[in-house]
């Protein structure tokens, strides 16, 4: 089986870690503890009508990076990235965009999604705004929630589904 | 960690310790599980290991299947083997490889070619483990850090909802005095024809009926176009418009060769016109009025209408200057008003200027106007484009 190597990017306490754990752990945990390096998880995509399974090795990096995470090893060889912003925190959106052209610019090519997280803390009909660059730029976006798990899975395997068509 | 060497004799620092001491001592501290080594040869496979801290690295094996973190970094690894560079090593610091359970220790990774033997050395070492009270600080400073960046983003969110606020507190009220004012003067005067008509009809003079009634139709009309001028003003930097690359001159010729004119006045364009990315539509509407009135209200047969630009750092300045008449000081705070005209042509609605000062403060630029007919002829608009368009 393939492994790939994905990021998961953000700034810090939009909920990386809880992404994480609900994928690989499939958990949430109340009590918040800042990820300090890297947290390396693995997740096995199974297999689907014309896509291998794939595994992939999920990196939860620091969200004190910030913009210097690029030019770190940690990135190396990554195949893809996730890119967390909270719904309920505004200036963690516009830093999830900024991560997102940032990414875009170092590995030109290489697919990246945003992750609009904590989508269960919103009222209903409330609506984020999200940068112009952020919209209709083909890039995907998907709510998430870690809390109750929505979408948190079906991402991973849309980005496998991508890594897999771009490698072929 | 010093490079194994081959030499029996005791290395310069080791203060009379025999090689053997040395051996004894790193053998020590990596069965205390400080560190731990693992030897890979050129397929990166596993061969041999020594220490506590290492035994999950299951031997003859890729390392890659025990250390999922090395996974995508092979070809790093790999070069280092043929590099010539003195110190030969890739770091891969404080990575915690989750297990199952949920938990992992942290550990530092570095990876070292070493050409006496043919082999790559792995070393694993502990991460610097932080106490409760150091983990316990950062999640508080990060805590606080959130919550400072929630307040500035809420209170950019309220400051940015009060301007709003009292820009439509503004509008209301103009829009009041709008409706009470000017709109009010014809549904007057259709009462007073309507009563006209019902009179004549009465008194069988169908004429002066027909009359009364064709006035009510002219008056009803222009109530019709004052109402789709007022809601074109209203929707100003409320509709979605496309920003574009905008070719500011060939914007200006387009706008000069499709006025008509007396065939006497001219429409100059001078200085320096550049390519803006910006909103078009608005622009063209602010350009086009502010020329279409220097030409409506000319009032010789020959005259020049001059349109300039200029690069202001962060606008565009435009000018729009005509030999005309002029306007009186005493108008210029009312020019920008709605439904104010100061005569001229029959037919307009008196929005013109209205809808340019509008567009202008929509886009965060400025507007404003020099004339001084007492001391020469002429009126010259002059507006203030940002380059960067502040988006309602």
């Amino acid at each position: 089986m393939i492994a790939r190597k994905i990021m998961l990017l953000g700034e810090i306490g939009v909920g990386k870690s809880s992404i994480a754990k609900r994928l690989v752990l499939d958990r949430f945990e109340i009590d918040y503890k800042p990820t300090v390096g890297v947290d390396v998880y693995q997740y096995v995509v199974p297999d689907e009508p014309g896509r291998p399974g794939m595994r992939l090795i999920v990196w939860d990096t620091d969200g004190n990076f910030g913009d210097a995470i690029f030019r770190h090893v940690y990135m190396k060889q990554a195949s893809a990235a996730m890119i967390v912003g909270d719904v309920t925190r505004t200036g963690t959106i516009d830093a999830m965009c900024r991560l997102g052209m940032e990414f875009r610019d170092a590995f030109p090519g290489r697919h990246f999604s945003y992750l609009l997280n904590k989508h269960d803390l919103l009222q209903p009909g409330d609506t984020p705004r999200l940068p112009d660059t952020m919209t209709g730029a083909g890039i995907p976006l998907i709510r998430t929630s870690a809390l109750t798990g929505d979408n948190v899975k079906d991402a991973f395997r849309a980005a496998a589904d991508i890594i897999q068509r771009r490698a072929s | 960690m010093p490079q194994p060497t081959s030499s029996n004799a005791a290395l310069p620092d080791s203060s009379g310790l025999a090689p053997g001491d040395l051996v004894a001592t790193g053998m020590h501290i990596a069965e205390l599980g400080i560190y731990g080594m693992v030897w890979l040869d050129h397929q990166l496979v596993s061969r041999s290991r020594y220490g506590p801290l290492v035994a999950f690295i299951e031997i003859d094996k890729p390392v890659t299947d025990s250390v999922v973190a090395l996974i995508g970094l092979e070809d790093d690894i790999a070069a280092l083997a043929r590099t010539e560079a003195p110190v030969r090593l890739l770091e891969l610091p404080a990575v915690a490889m989750i297990n199952p359970d949920g938990r992992a220790p942290r550990l530092n990774f570095t990876i070292f070619w070493l050409p006496a033997i043919d082999r790559f050395l792995l070393l694993v070492y502990k991460a610097s483990s932080r106490s409760d009270i150091e983990v316990e600080l950062t999640r508080q400073v990060r805590a606080r850090l959130i919550a400072e960046a929630e307040v500035q983003a809420k209170s950019r969110e309220l400051s940015a909802a009060n301007e709003e606020l009292a820009i439509a507190n503004r509008d209301l009220e103009q829009y009041a005095t709008i409706i009470s004012h000017d709109l009010k003067a014809p549904l007057r005067a259709l009462r007073y024809l309507s009563d006209d008509a019902e009179q004549a009809l009465r008194a069988e003079e169908p004429e002066k009926a027909a009359a009364a009634v064709t006035e009510m139709r002219a008056l009803a009309r222009r109530m019709s176009r004052m109402m789709s001028a007022l809601l074109d003003y209203a929707s100003v930097g409320r509709k979605a418009e496309a920003v574009t690359i905008v070719d500011t001159r060939a914007l200006a010729e387009s706008i000069a060769a499709s006025l008509p004119r007396a065939p006497g006045l001219r429409i100059v364009i001078d200085g320096d016109w550049p390519e803006i990315v910006t909103l078009e539509a608005p622009l063209d509407l602010v350009l086009r009025n502010l020329v279409d009135n220097a030409l409506k209200h000319h009032d010789r047969d020959r005259g020049i209408v001059r349109l300039t630009a200029r690069d202001c750092g962060a606008a565009i300045e435009f000018q729009v200057a005509d030999d005309g008449p002029g306007i009186p000081a005493a108008a210029h705070g009312a020019i920008f008003m709605p439904f104010r005209t100061l005569g001229g042509p029959a037919g307009g609605t008196g929005m013109g200027l209205a809808l340019v000062s509008r567009t202008v403060e929509a886009v965060g630029g400025t507007i404003s106007i020099h004339s001084e007919p007492e001391r020469a002829r002429g009126t010259a608009f002059t507006f203030k484009w940002p380059k960067s368009i502040a988006r309602g």
